[in-house]
């Protein structure tokens, strides 16, 4: 940790054992697999295993030489649409809090396999982010709820509906007072048509609405500035500057698959004449956003209404400047004050042309504070535009809390859960349980026997939202019908069923309620024509949502409670409360591909850990792993440690989302962090100690996995520096003529398959990952597994770091096969097992290979994938319906690796063949290609001047990654670009102190 | 002699053993019993029914498709309504419940083959399932070994014909037929159709 950086050749570095060239690492480096990954587990040897293996052969005998029985079983009618084999892609639409994904899914048979965004549907037009790819294995998910329960019995349907009916009479009389629903947010014309009808029925009943991780204080902040709740939409199209206040807009804030896009577009670069867009990003966790930043400033949370304060004190506006002499509160340091100048100088450059963004964590006052500046930047209407929140219902703690409060004085009788889990996710100071369990009729409505279910009387399960109709309202007001693509698998009931049920006392269909909405929305005449057509397209624009004029700010009140809010201080610790990069608010937690997913900035698996910066971590003691009890003046958590460079000292943050109690794959990952979460503090905790248990916790990190060491593996330069020397990626290296052991092949004719991926539009967002993973049936191993360095990911997401260990930048590379012509895994085979083919794929022939790893040993990219255990074998039956069928799933013994989608391939050559002609261009869009909400992935013909991918790949910022080893990938990068401030541009200094 | 005869079983054995993991043992001639009695000599050979009119997405899919249940009783509810052989066919058709055919032509699980990319090259469907209009049993003809697939692959021409006599079992070729074919295949650029692995394997 000690050792600062060494400037020759380990610019990059991925992990703080790497800086330090701590022995664990260079291992890692040298072995890929630690010792004793070969064997099969610590109890088991290889020769034990063999042995078995004689036994069970033994006991087999002959009688399995011929092949089962297998059965073709066509249908008795056949529906007219469906061609077996032949995939079939359905526009529907996936609730998200208060707002909406439109989806296209991939159907076999009746059988939903991949989730890929709808290019109609603004919200992400055809990408989509990877909890939206992630819900098909949510769907399958064996451990889902299955049956009605009543008090833990196994009962139907149709006996909670009388129990319904009956009880409905005695709620009516007293019109619904006692009945309360819980909701989580929606955006949706039925459910809000719906809850209208309950509110009609029982109008003394309570409706709350809540969400752990949700929008509200943004739309609070909207609220002081417009006079009612509303949604700021952000053109990041348009920015040229971007401020953002520890806003995480590219990945886990609201709309950000098409912030990622619209924001890239701007870091576009085709040559050096181009021009790039500016981010600045003040924040205490190290985020994707952060990633992506020209400039960063490692802020404490607690902090981040001084640095917004100031930031407007400089922008020299005089109305802004009155407001910001009513707070007047600010320590900051001579260097943050020019950074902080500079920024406002460049955004005052910019006038409407600019955008100040700051995270939803924060209390309103800041929000409405940014939109004060947004306003005076001129950015209204230009940048920013507030729209009127239609069919929304907005999460509220508040009404949370009040009801908690009601429900444990005993004036709530009823309780509905409509698919929301307070027991685990709410504040922990409401002690929900505690106070749900004095209500006489609790009913939950929800995917899985969760903590609530189990402390309801009623436990209903809901359909998943590929299983039902339902239909949504997206931030713009694009409405979309949620159609389902499959039967409910385990039965089950919508909430928009259940909500019937409970209003009208009838149990309706989900279609003919959806229908009964959209009529009034479609209007009766052609109704059936139109219907079809919204179902077939995804989206229906009615008319734009309603924009709102910010009104005149109340300065007075504003700078009032600002000050308020200023006056809070956070000792030397603070906990920052986040929502994870993977299992997000704890929804998906029994999601093998997320909790696998390694995480962006930590590269954890499987755990949330205590994240420090090293510095923090060197003054408390604490070492990675160790187990540190994080508490709170309320509560405490015990959890494993990780450092996390240029996070900010003093910011302890944890994520949400794990210490689940229910599921195979959720329980027993991670900590509960809703522990330390209360109203009083939200997600920025202050006052909090850190104190080491002794014990040490082994936490599944992958950040040293396939090591490329000491290499110029990322390239990178401003975008000054790019200008001044336009080939700087292909000057990088230098080496001696390249000349080949073997007689080369030439790749001249027809297809000639390659990648280009621009390192300056990458987020890191993980997406490409998700999407190859459903897409080529890739297994979930488990935490141990990884630990072991044998995950799956035919497509990884390298983190650098770059600089110091206290502020670097950080850069994200997609890693997959390269598709070597001269490919060093296909010299090594002993069985021919991986071959290239005509057309420049490096071809992995599954039933050759015997598993000798000879070439993952000689794969300098790292990318080779072996099945050291049969991990597609006892698969749950659902899962296997999650299984796409043009890919085949591999068992034991065998290597595997990104075949650049060769299913897709093939599908389209096979396609154009069959009309006469080409393949055009664009016609194949790999998995990870067609996700990347960025764009940043070009695929197609390199042998065609004219394909994209063959204009990428002429830009001048075009390298290919250990090109010098001559073994020719045909998947290359384009270097990454910073687009610093002149201003705050310092000769770099060069980190000479501690070198030897 | 007790040892030689010994040593004379355990060849055998490690003989049958090594045929039977051996790409030579096929399933060629595998001729199962089938759940209805349908006959392929009598509905496509002496009634002349076109291939197509059950394996209807043989042209434009992977899969031929063996016909839904419905399509046998496009004829059987007014012809052979009371005969016994079709005595399961009513029924799947009355119960919803479908016919479980037993598949003959079965390659394994990692190889995807294309009946379309096969049907619009002009390969005929007797090329790979032989004489199946003569046939009262379905049974394999071909070994569907790899060897074989590439022995075509790597020499088409025998086996090309022109588009419209694709479905004909009793198509002969004619005098100029090898002018054609390399006329034909000049025009469909299939002059090599793909040997490499990651034509069929993925």
């Amino acid at each position: 940790m000690k050792r600062k950086l060494d400037s020759k050749g380990k610019e990059y570095w991925r992990s703080q054992n790497q800086l330090a060239n701590d022995p664990k690492f260079v291992e890692q480096l040298k072995r890929e697999f630690p010792e004793g990954a070969s064997q099969l587990d610590n109890s088991w040897s290889r020769r034990s295993f063999i042995g078995m293996m004689g036994a069970s052969l033994a006991l087999a005998g002959l009688a399995s030489c011929r092949r089962p029985k297998e059965k073709i079983v066509p249908y008795v009618n056949a529906p007219e649409e469906i061609t077996p084999g032949v995939a079939q892609h359905y526009a529907t639409a996936m609730p998200w809090g208060d707002d909406a994904f439109g989806l296209l899914v991939e159907s076999h048979e009746g059988r939903p396999t991949k989730i890929e965004g709808n290019p109609l549907h603004p919200s992400g037009n055809g990408a989509a982010s990877i909890w939206a790819q992630a819900e098909i294995l949510q769907m399958y998910d064996p451990d889902r709820s299955t049956k009605v329960l009543n008090k833990g019995g196994e009962r139907k349907w149709s006996d909670f509906v009388d129990f319904w009916r009956e009880r409905s009479a005695g709620l009516k009389e007293s019109k619904g007072k006692g009945l309360a629903v819980i909701s989580e947010p929606f955006a949706s014309p039925t459910i809000a048509r719906l809850k209208k009808d309950l509110l009609k029925t029982y109008p003394e009943a309570r409706w709350v609405t809540y969400e752990p991780v949700s929008n509200s204080n943004v739309f609070q902040g909207c609220n002081l500035a417009t006079g009612e709740p509303a949604r700021p939409r952000y053109d990041m199209s348009k920015a040229s500057v971007v401020v953002s206040f520890d806003c995480d807009f590219l990945f886990d804030e609201a709309d950000a698959v098409r912030h990622a896009r619209d924001f890239t577009q701007g870091r576009n670069i085709e040559t050096e004449a181009d021009n790039m867009n500016r981010l600045y990003v003040l924040e205490s966790r190290f985020t994707s956003t952060g990633a992506m930043a020209d400039h960063r400033m490692r802020v404490r949370s607690s902090r981040m209404l001084e640095y917004l304060s100031a930031l407007a004190a400089y922008l020299e506006d005089n109305d802004i400047n009155k407001l910001m002499a009513l707070i007047g509160r600010d320590d900051l340091s001579s260097d943050e004050r020019t950074w902080l100048k500079a920024v406002a100088k460049d955004l005052v450059a910019n006038k409407g042309k600019s955008l100040i963004l700051v995270g939803r964590q924060y209390a309103p006052e800041l929000h409405a504070l940014a939109m004060r500046i947004n306003q005076a930047l001129g950015n209204f209407n230009e940048t920013v535009t507030i729209v009127e929140l239609t069919d929304t219902e907005i999460s509220n703690v508040e009404s949370l809390k009040g009801l908690t409060r009601d429900m444990s004085s005993g004036v709530i009788s009823d309780v509905v859960i409509l698919g929301a889990n307070p027991v685990y996710d709410a504040p922990s100071d409401f002690k929900l349980a505690s106070a749900l369990a004095k209500v006489t009729n609790r009913i939950h409505l929800g995917l899985h026997e969760n903590e609530t279910a189990a402390r309801c009387i009623w436990h209903v399960p809901q359909t998943h939202f590929l299983e039902a109709w339902s239909d949504t309202r997206y931030a713009d007001g694009t409405l979309s019908v949620t159609q389902p693509l499959i039967e409910p698998l385990h039965g089950g009931k919508s909430a928009v069923e259940l909500l019937a049920l409970l209003a009208t006392d009838k149990d309706t269909s989900g279609f003919s309620l959806v229908q009964e909405s959209w009529k009034e929305i479609l209007g009766t005449r052609d109704f059936e024509k139109n219907w079809r057509r919204v179902l077939h397209d995804g989206v229906y624009r009615e008319k734009p949502a309603k924009k709102l004029r910010p009104r005149k700010f109340d300065h007075k009140y504003l700078s009032n409670s600002l000050a308020s809010l200023s006056e809070a201080v956070s000792g030397d610790l603070e906990l920052v409360l986040y929502p994870d990069a993977k299992v997000y608010d704890g929804r998906y937690a029994n999601n093998g591909w997320l909790q696998e997913l390694p995480d962006q900035t930590t590269k954890l698996t499987w755990d949330n850990a205590a994240l420090m910066s090293p510095a923090t971590a060197e003054k408390l003691g604490i070492e990675n792993e160790d187990v540190v009890e994080v508490s709170t003046s309320f509560s405490s958590i015990t959890i494993a440690a990780w450092t996390v460079p240029g996070m900010a000292d003093g910011t302890i943050a944890v994520s949400l989302g794990y210490g689940r109690e229910f599921g195979r794959i959720a329980s027993g990952t991670g900590a509960n962090a809703y522990k330390l979460l209360t109203t009083e503090t939200g997600m920025i905790v202050p006052n909090v100690t850190v104190n080491r248990t002794g014990r040490k916790y082994a936490l599944a990190n992958v950040q040293d996995h396939g090591s490329m060491e000491g290499r110029p593996i990322i390239r990178e330069s401003s975008l000054e520096g790019y200008r001044a020397h336009p080939e700087f990626a292909r000057d990088m290296v230098h080496h001696p003529p390249l000349k080949s052991l073997w007689k080369e092949h030439s790749y001249e004719e027809g297809y000639q398959w390659g990648m280009a991926i621009d390192l300056n539009s990458c987020i890191g967002c993980n997406a490409c990952t998700i999407a190859c993973q459903s897409e080529n049936n890739i297994p979930v191993i488990g935490r141990e597994e990884v630990s072991m360095g044998r995950e799956m990911h035919w497509i990884r997401v390298d983190r650098y770091f770059n600089g110091g260990v206290d502020d670097p930048a950080m850069v994200h590379q997609p890693v997959a096969c390269q598709h070597c012509e001269n490919a060093p895994c296909e010299q090594v085979c002993p069985v021919a097992a991986t071959v290239h083919d005509s057309e420049g794929l490096n071809t992995m022939v599954y039933n050759r290979c015997i598993g000798t790893r000879y070439c993952a040993n000689n794969c300098p990219y790292k990318v080779r994938r072996f099945n050291f255990f049969a991990y597609t074998g006892e698969y749950a039956e659902t899962l296997k319906m999650a299984q796409n069928p043009d890919v085949t799933v591999r068992s034991r013994g065998v290597m595997e690796k990104c075949t650049y989608c060769l299913q897709r391939i093939n599908r389209a050559k096979i396609s154009a063949k069959n009309e006469g002609r080409t393949v055009k261009d664009g016609e194949i869009v790999t998995a990870c290609q067609q996700t990347c909400p960025t764009q940043a992935i070009v695929f197609g013909n390199i042998n065609d001047p004219e394909s994209q991918v063959s204009k990428v790949k002429q830009r001048n910022r075009n390298y290919e990654m250990l090109s010098e080893l001559n073994i020719k990938p045909r998947t290359s990068y384009l270097a990454k670009l910073r687009n610093p401030n002149p201003e705050l541009v310092t000769t770099p200094v060069e980190h000479d102190e501690d070198h030897g | 002699m007790l040892a030689g005869g010994g040593a004379f079983s355990a060849i055998i054995v490690v003989f049958i053993i090594w045929y039977y993991f051996s790409p030579s043992y096929t399933d060629a001639g595998y001729m199962p019993d089938q759940p209805v009695k349908y006959s392929h000599k009598l509905h496509a050979g002496d009634l002349g029914i076109d291939c197509r009119y059950c394996h209807t997405s043989v042209e434009e899919a992977a899969s031929a498709r063996v016909p839904p249940t419905q399509t046998c009783m496009n004829c059987h509810t007014i012809l052979g309504t009371d005969n016994e052989k079709l005595l399961p066919v009513r029924e799947s058709y009355a119960t919803g419940q479908p016919i479980e055919w037993v598949r003959i032509h079965n390659i394994p699980d990692y190889a995807y083959f294309d009946h379309s990319a096969h049907i619009n090259a002009g390969v005929g469907c007797q090329s790979c399932h032989g004489d199946i209009h003569q046939m009262d049993v379905v049974r394999q003809v071909e070994p569907l070994s790899m060897e074989w697939c590439l022995t075509c692959h790597r020499d088409p021409a025998p086996h090309i014909r022109p588009l419209d006599q694709v479905t004909n079992m009793n198509w002969t070729p004619g005098k100029d037929h090898d002018e054609y074919v390399r006329r034909f295949m000049e025009e469909h650029d299939i002059s090599a159709p793909i040997t490499d692995c990651s034509g069929c394997h993925r």
